[in-house]
């Protein structure tokens, strides 16, 4: 019964919306994007701009992992917890960091005399690689932790020297998560619809040209062959990543890799990890600065100005909402996760397991801004279509196959006999579920939670094509602000954010 | 001590094609402790499964005491059984996890505190109530598993390899204290393992399997002497006469 009310669900809010959008595709609809004079330009610069960006993060990511799990170096928690924070934050405000550090009026093109030429491309770039390095970063400091250190002993025993070690034994281990890696941010990337949005200037990106189509101009049909393009990355991402993870699932390690580096790779890579944090963190004293000095950057002291002018044009409400969406996507989103992957994860035998199992793991194949369209597209004569409800269900589906997977490998790991003492003792499956699984997967639970929320309160992508223009989720203010150019408040709301998120984050901590 | 317990008549199970039980039929007596020895893909495990009623045979019927039951929910089966991995709750404590069941028993609940604890020293960890799984032994873990089965009272008790997780020594240790147990309660057990050791040791009587199907059913003294059943012969007594010798050897 719960199976058929799950593939009910995600019949409709994933495979009807998502073939709707493909039924708008028609050949002269693919002829009329071809011959958009944009079109040719977007493709270019997206393909560039996310291959360059991916490129970039994965090297930064991999050094700064190596830093982190292959030497001594100190305050290894606090890079961590650094290195991560970008997640906690909209990629629209990743741009707008630079903006306000390296833009027309930004702190470093002041200070030094810059022309404040950082929009378009090179923008673009350094925004998508912020956005997508704590991604990277994540992905392989995860893979490096769980490398196998016998055969590095044993290589250390044979005299093997330690950067052979590296590139003969560490790199082909690495090669797949690397591939991984490298699509996963790709596809981040060029499906990133708030990075060039806000930084783009007149370099224009695929989801800035399909949201420009599809909303700004209603042309749905050209909106859609540009999202099923967007779709391809995301769907060889998928591919590749399922091919990857065949070896993966085997996290058993007989001991960790230990290192013995020299003093001097050790400063290398101190100096190294501060560097990135100084990058990561700039933005954000950027925006404290900014929300709380009377001039940024000219007159510093201190003023509330700001922050009350930015409230008294609705951002408490606008606020107030966005925590409400996240919070009911939170709850959903975890709900469903959780009866999925039980399902899928404890009752192999039942017949609808398996599907179950491959639509989770697809949503993760559908990009936010076509999975806004393809709502748009669906839903649009429907009394569903600008309400609240239509986007906590946007949000639950848009961000649902990392949860679910969280939770399946969680559920996988306890004792597979819990339900069948249960059912020898008497003990019906539910108390099992509630008196023992409950417990022991608690952190992932209270981990998807704040996946679904910090994600719902940072998106951009599916709600700006779904959110009635009152109360709109506060993210998309970012860019409203800044087109009004009330930087102070673009900046304040994207400080907000990271405030919001982090304080959910430090509630759920694990004690 | 020659009651009739349980009767098993003809059971078969089918996997993909695979003949994994091919018409097993055996009886086992009241208060008897009878080991099921095979090698691993022999069967074992998937009878002790029907047996308890986690797994529904093609075909073939089990009678407890005279009453069919082939078809009974595993809790009504009057059976209690230890799982290879314990299964124990890990987020209770020792005495949580004998007493747990027993709440959703009616007749049980009102005892359940005092029967917990009863139970606990029976199986020898009264120092250890408040203690949490992860913060036992294997042996003690194994303890745990027991007291908690033998909460409901079941007239018959089945093992799924509980020895295998243990060291050496805690093995022997836990072997003789669960014949003990046993001699005390009087509770009939099936005990499957793959260990010849175990088996032989422990036994009233000794069912061979392979592929599916009952190679030979006898008392242990009889098992050994025998030399017409290929099988028995060269992945049983060979081995067991190898040891011995060994053994000897050292002695």
């Amino acid at each position: 019964m719960a199976s058929i009310i799950i593939l009910a669900f995600f019949g409709v809010f994933v495979i009807f919306p998502v073939c709707s959008l493909f039924m708008r595709i028609t050949p002269s609809g693919i002829v009329d994007v071809i011959n958009l004079p944009q079109f040719y330009e977007a493709l270019k610069n997206s393909l560039i701009c996310s291959g360059t960006a991916a490129l970039i993060s994965l090297c930064l990511a991999l050094v700064c992992a190596m830093c982190i799990e292959r030497t001594r170096i100190k305050h290894k928690a606090f890079f961590n917890l650094l290195f991560v924070m970008p997640m906690l934050i909209p990629s629209i405000s990743h741009a707008f960091g630079l903006v306000a550090l390296f833009g027309a009026n930004g702190l470093i093109t002041k200070i030094f005399g810059l022309n404040g030429s950082i929009y378009g491309f090179t923008g673009i770039i350094a925004g998508s690689v912020m956005y997508s390095f704590p991604v990277a970063y994540i992905m392989l400091a995860d893979i490096l932790r769980y490398e196998d250190g016998t055969q590095h002993k044993a290589a250390e025993v044979l005299g093997v020297p330690s950067h052979r070690r590296f590139l003969d034994l560490t790199l082909p281990f690495l090669k797949r998560p690397l591939i991984s890696a490298f699509f996963a941010a790709f596809t981040m990337i060029i499906t990133d619809y708030g990075v060039p949005l806000m930084i783009g200037g007149k370099t224009i990106t695929l989801p800035v040209l399909m949201y420009n189509r599809a909303i700004g101009m209603i042309d749905y049909n050209s909106g859609s062959v540009i999202g099923a393009l967007l779709l391809l990355p995301a769907v060889a991402a998928f591919v590749i990543d399922l091919l990857n993870s065949e070896n993966r699932n085997n996290n058993f390690m007989p001991e960790p890799v230990t290192t013995k580096e020299g003093k001097f790779a050790r400063t290398c890579s101190l100096i190294f990890c501060v560097v990135i944090s100084i990058a990561i963190f700039a933005p954000v004293i950027a925006f404290c600065m900014m929300t709380f000095a009377k001039k940024y950057p000219v007159d510093a002291s201190f003023t509330l100005y700001h922050v009350l002018k930015t409230i008294r044009r609705g951002a408490g409400n606008y606020l107030l909402n966005s925590i409400i969406y996240a919070f009911f996507a939170g709850i959903a989103g975890t709900s469903l996760a959780f009866v999925c992957s039980y399902i899928t994860a404890r009752l192999e035998r039942y017949k609808f397991s398996r599907i179950i199992h491959l639509i989770s793991l697809l949503t993760m194949a559908v990009p936010g801004i076509v999975l806004g369209l393809s709502f748009v597209i669906f839903f649009n004569r429907t009394s569903l279509y600008g309400t609240i409800l239509i986007i906590i269900i946007a949000n639950t589906v848009h961000f649902f196959a990392s949860p679910y997977l969280m939770m399946y490998n969680a559920l996988r790991k306890i004792n597979p006999s819990l339900e069948d003492t249960g059912s020898v003792l008497g003990v019906k499956r539910l108390n099992i579920i509630a008196d023992v699984i409950m417990p022991e997967v608690m952190p992932a639970v209270k981990e998807m939670f704040a996946y679904f929320f910090v994600n719902s309160m940072m998106t951009v992508s599916a709600v700006s094509f779904l959110a009635p223009p009152s109360p709109r989720p506060v993210a998309l203010m970012i860019p409203q602000f800044e087109a009004q150019l009330l930087m102070e408040s673009a900046a304040f709301i994207s400080l907000v954010i990271l405030v919001v998120n982090s304080l959910l984050k430090l509630f759920l901590r694990e004690k | 001590m020659e009651i009739l317990k349980l009767s098993v008549q003809g059971l078969s199970k089918n996997y993909d094609g695979l003949e994994v039980l091919d018409a097993v039929s055996f009886d086992v007596r009241s208060g008897e402790f009878l080991s099921v020895l095979g090698s691993s893909g022999c069967g074992k495990t998937t009878l002790l499964r029907i047996l308890i009623g986690l797994l529904e045979p093609d075909s073939g019927k089990i009678f407890l005491d005279g009453v069919d039951i082939t078809r009974e929910i595993p809790s009504k089966r009057k059976m209690g059984i230890v799982f290879q991995n314990y299964a124990l709750f890990s987020n209770m404590n020792v005495i949580d996890n004998v007493k747990y069941a027993m709440k959703f028993h009616s007749e049980l609940k009102a005892q359940a505190d005092k029967r917990a604890k009863e139970l606990v020293e029976l199986v020898g960890l009264a120092e250890h109530v408040n203690k949490k799984p992860g913060e036992l032994s294997g042996g003690q873990q194994q303890r745990v598993a027991i007291a908690r089965t033998l909460a409901l009272r079941p007239e018959i008790i089945l093992l799924d390899e509980p020895m295998s997780a243990l060291d050496a020594e805690t093995r022997i240790n836990m072997m003789a204290e669960l014949k003990r147990l046993q001699k005390n309660l009087g509770t009939t057990m099936i005990y499957v393992t793959h260990d010849q050791e175990e088996a032989f040791s422990l036994s009233d009587r000794i069912m061979i399997m392979n592929r599916g199907k009952i190679e030979v059913l006898d008392v242990p003294e009889k098992i050994f002497a025998m030399s017409s059943n290929e099988y028995v012969k060269k992945f049983v007594i060979d081995n067991m006469k190898a040891r011995i010798n060994m053994l000897k050897r050292f002695n």
